[in-house]
This record gives structure tokens, C-alpha cells and sequence, in this order.
């Protein structure tokens, strides 16, 4: 798991809601930090690297598919660039 | 802007009115808001009117006016697409608010994706041949109901659609007729015998996965050519046609009012044929094809045989009532394949035409036999997109 410095929850959130919260919280984190978001939305996965490689100042580290109480959650890492 | 998740004033299009337009070939203009990937992995199809575009939902998310500068400005109405329908939603807002007109497909691609047509190919004093479609992959079957018996043939794998239609016919179902043993899609057909008892029939010589090597472990009844079914007034001769599969066969339906119809499965379609390397082995297989299409297939056919495949490849094969269905001499005017050839030039023909071969076939073929058991998402992720099954034109 790589190192961030906040979690922005979105278990059960559909989509677009995931990628329109990260949007804020990215613009609200200094620059350099890193936010993890925890998403339970598959599609996530696809779209977080779509929005990565057009985006302004996002940069996104890893992903990940980890288990929790039987569902799969989808975490993704995500570096403010500027 | 505000976007509220729960509560949006945008309109929303069904699966069944985005069909209508698409079947109308009146100019449409859809905005596809999935990634790119998916986007082209899976577009939705339709006439030469239909203009579409990918701008990602996050690109409005990430910036609006540049993603709205990708719209052409003379469009009167936007239909916006995406996976599930969230996204749709969002951007159709988006556009609404800018002086757009903009409407939303409800449930997105998954719902485009698993939505049935149903209308009559003929209904008349004997019965009616009914075709059910899945227009976003191509998909067709069709349902003979006479003297309140019907068969189906080439059940797709959402099995309510065909319960729904047979009980509102107030018939009974009593024989299950598979064509062969799919690669491109999950038949409806042995869960429909589970469910009503009816027998399910396929070739034997298709009951074995011709990859793994590894007999079906479904119940079937095997058909043989020549085998005959009475379904109340009308008769349904079988036919064994090698080649797509070694165990295709086609179904020749004869109405009390002389009427024809061939259900050709795999074997021909209206612009082209099944494409006969989805076993593993195109080379040995493509000679017993060339003898199914140009020795056997002529022998049974007449100019007025109306011939219904299992599948269509564009919306222009639409006869002009959303059906699929054309006579063979038609058919004979219109599909490239079945001009004359040599057994040598239908070969080099047959290899220049092939398009590429989905891996997830050879696993389709596995869960039609029995061989795995997927569970919903997987079947839905497996049938993700069009069937490749004919021959590229």
C-alpha cells in the first residue's frame, strides 16, 4: 500500500459521484499530497485511469482490489501534481 | 451547476424508444460518456444517420468548456450514454444547461445491452412465427406458436422474455431447438428446459466442446438430420449443415399456407455466413462448409424460402419493420458469399474474411455445454458487445 495522506470515503457511491468527490478533494489537498479513495464501484477502476491521463494535476500512483466483509472495494492513490 | 444524484430533471430515453429511433434511420446524434476503451470496445450501432461521439464523463468533470467545445453545435438533441446510467445523467445536465437539448439512456449500456424486441414475423389463421431480438449484440431467435404448442429456436439466455411471450399465447412449450451450440452468446436453452420440462435439442456432434475435447454435461436430447417436429400446424424439418459447427443444423418451417421459413442459425446470414474457424480448426472445417452452402443448402431452398438467421450485422439488414428476415432469392442477390466459387476460391475467400476471434468464445462454448457455471456478472461480461460470427464484409 503506497503512503497518502487522506482517505476520501465512497463505498456504495454510483457513479459519477466517485470521480466528482476525488475532483474536490484533489483541488482541496496541497499540492504533493496524496489521497486515497475507497470506492466500491468497479468501474471505477477503468475511469480513475481514463481521468488520470487528462487531468490537470492529478497523477495516479496505484490501485488496488482488496476484500472487505465480502464485497470488493477498489482503492485508488491519487498525487496532487500542481 | 448542481448535480443531485437522487433526484434529476433530466429525461430519460428507454431502451425500447433509443431502439425505435435507431430502427427509424432518422439522424440521431449520441454522445457516448464511457471511457474510451469501452467506448469502442462496445458502440452502440446503428444506421448511416447515426452520428457518435466519446468525450469521457470526466472530461466534464475535469473541464466543461473544453469538453463541451468537442460538441458539434448543430445538433437539435443530444443522447447521452454511458455504463449504467449515472453518468449519462450528469453530463445530459450539463448540456441542458448550456442551451443543449439532451436526454439521458436510463440504465445505461447494461440495460441497452439486455433489452429484447419482440414482434411478429407472420401471424396468421395457422399461428405465428414470432422473432425476438437483442438488438445491441446482433442477437436473433424466434418462437413458432400454432394450435397452442410452440418451439423456440435459438432461445437467448435471458429465458423470461420467451415465458412471458408463450404464456400470453396461452400455449405450451414443447420443444427447445438450438441451431448448435453457441460460441458468441449463452442459450436460454437448457435453463428453459430445467424451468418447463420441454426437451432441449442440439446436434450431437456439437455436445462435444471442440477445443477441450470434453463432452457436454447438460441434459440434451440429440437431433439427427431428417427429424421431423409437429408443432401444431406447422412442420419443422431438421437439417444438418456442418461447417460453423460440426453440428449446425437449420430448421426448415412449412406453414398449412404453403409458407417456407429456414432458421439458419450460424449457417447463412443475410449478408454473409458463420464463419467456420470458431472451432479451433478453420482449415479442416472450411471444405465441409463449402459443401453444406453450395451442395446441400440449394437442394432444400425455393426463391420465396424466407431465411432468418441467428444473427444480424448492421441495422441495414432490417427488412424495414424491424425484422431480419429476407427470401432466399434476395438473400442470393444480396450476400457476397454465396456467389459461385471454387472450393479453392471460397477457401482463400473464407481466410481473408476473418475477422479477429474473441478469446471469451472458447469459454461461452464451455458454459453452453455445461462445462462452467458463471455467475450473472460474469454471463453479462462475457456477452459484452456485438456478436463476431459472420465472416467481415
Amino acid at each position: 500500500m503506497p503512503h497518502f495522506d487522506q482517505t476520501l470515503d465512497v463505498k456504495g457511491a454510483k457513479c459519477p459521484m466517485p470521480l466528482v468527490k476525488s475532483r474536490k478533494a484533489i483541488t482541496e489537498l496541497p499540492v504533493g499530497k496524496v489521497l486515497q479513495v475507497i470506492s466500491t464501484d468497479r468501474g471505477s477502476v477503468a475511469d480513475f485511469q481514463g481521468w488520470a491521463k487528462t487531468a490537470k494535476n492529478v497523477e495516479l500512483i496505484a490501485q488496488e482490489t482488496v476484500q472487505e466483509n465480502g464485497q470488493e472495494l477498489y482503492v485508488h492513490y491519487l498525487r496532487r501534481t500542481a | 451547476m448542481t448535480f443531485t444524484q437522487d433526484q434529476s430533471t433530466v429525461t430519460e430515453i428507454s431502451p425500447r424508444e433509443l431502439y425505435a429511433r435507431l430502427l427509424s434511420a432518422q439522424p440521431l446524434f449520441i454522445l457516448d460518456v464511457r471511457n474510451e476503451d469501452e467506448f469502442k470496445r462496445t458502440p452502440v450501432e446503428g444506421h448511416a444517420t447515426l452520428r457518435t461521439l466519446n468525450v469521457p464523463y470526466y472530461d466534464f468533470i475535469e473541464d466543461e468548456e473544453a469538453a463541451l467545445a468537442r460538441l458539434p453545435k448543430d445538433v437539435e438533441e443530444v443522447v447521452v450514454i454511458c455504463a449504467k446510467g449515472g453518468s449519462s445523467q450528469y453530463v445530459a445536465e450539463v448540456l441542458n444547461n448550456h442551451g443543449y437539448r439532451a436526454v439521458s439512456l436510463s440504465e445505461g449500456m447494461i440495460g441497452w445491452g439486455n433489452y429484447y424486441d419482440v414482434r411478429d414475423v407472420t401471424n396468421a389463421a395457422w399461428g405465428r412465427i414470432v422473432q425476438i431480438a437483442r438488438p445491441a449484440r446482433g442477437d436473433l431467435s424466434f418462437a413458432i406458436i400454432s394450435d397452442g404448442q410452440a418451439a423456440l429456436v435459438d432461445p437467448l439466455r435471458h429465458i423470461n422474455v420467451y415465458r412471458e411471450l408463450i404464456e400470453g399465447a396461452g400455449a405450451k412449450l414443447t420443444a427447445i431447438l438450438d441451431t448448435h451450440v453457441h460460441a458468441d452468446h449463452i442459450s436460454g436453452g437448457p435453463a428453459l428446459a430445467k424451468e418447463t420440462g420441454a426437451p432441449y435439442y442440439i446436434h450431437p456432434y456439437d455436445a462435444i466442446h471442440p477445443i477441450d475435447m470434453l463432452p457436454a454435461v447438460i441434459a440434451y436430447e440429440p437431433l439427427r438430420d431428417g427429424q421431423v417436429f409437429q408443432i401444431g400446424q406447422v412442420r419443422v424439418t431438421t437439417i444438418w449443415y456442418p461447417g460453423h459447427t460440426l453440428g449446425q443444423v437449420n430448421f426448415l418451417a412449412e406453414t398449412p399456407d404453403g409458407g417456407r421459413y429456414l432458421f439458419t442459425g450460424d449457417g447463412i446470414f443475410l449478408r454473409s455466413f458463420g464463419r467456420p474457424d470458431l472451432g479451433g480448426k478453420g482449415e479442416a472445417w472450411t471444405p465441409i462448409l463449402y459443401r453444406s452452402m453450395f451442395e446441400r443448402l440449394p437442394r432444400y431452398l425455393t426463391d420465396d424460402t424466407m431465411i432468418l438467421p441467428a444473427h444480424f450485422s448492421t441495422l441495414e439488414e432490417d427488412a424495414g419493420n424491424g425484422i431480419f428476415a429476407a427470401p432466399y432469392k434476395q438473400v442470393l442477390a444480396q450476400n457476397d458469399s454465396l456467389k459461385p466459387r471454387t472450393l479453392e476460391e471460397f477457401t482463400s475467400y473464407v481466410l481473408s474474411h476473418l475477422p479477429v476471434f474473441p478469446p471469451e468464445y472458447v469459454e461461452i462454448k464451455r458454459v453452453n455445454i455445461g462445462l462452467v457455471e458463471p455467475c450473472e456478472g460474469k454471463a453479462n461480461e462475457l456477452e459484452l458487445g456485438k456478436n463476431i460470427c459472420a465472416l467481415a464484409g
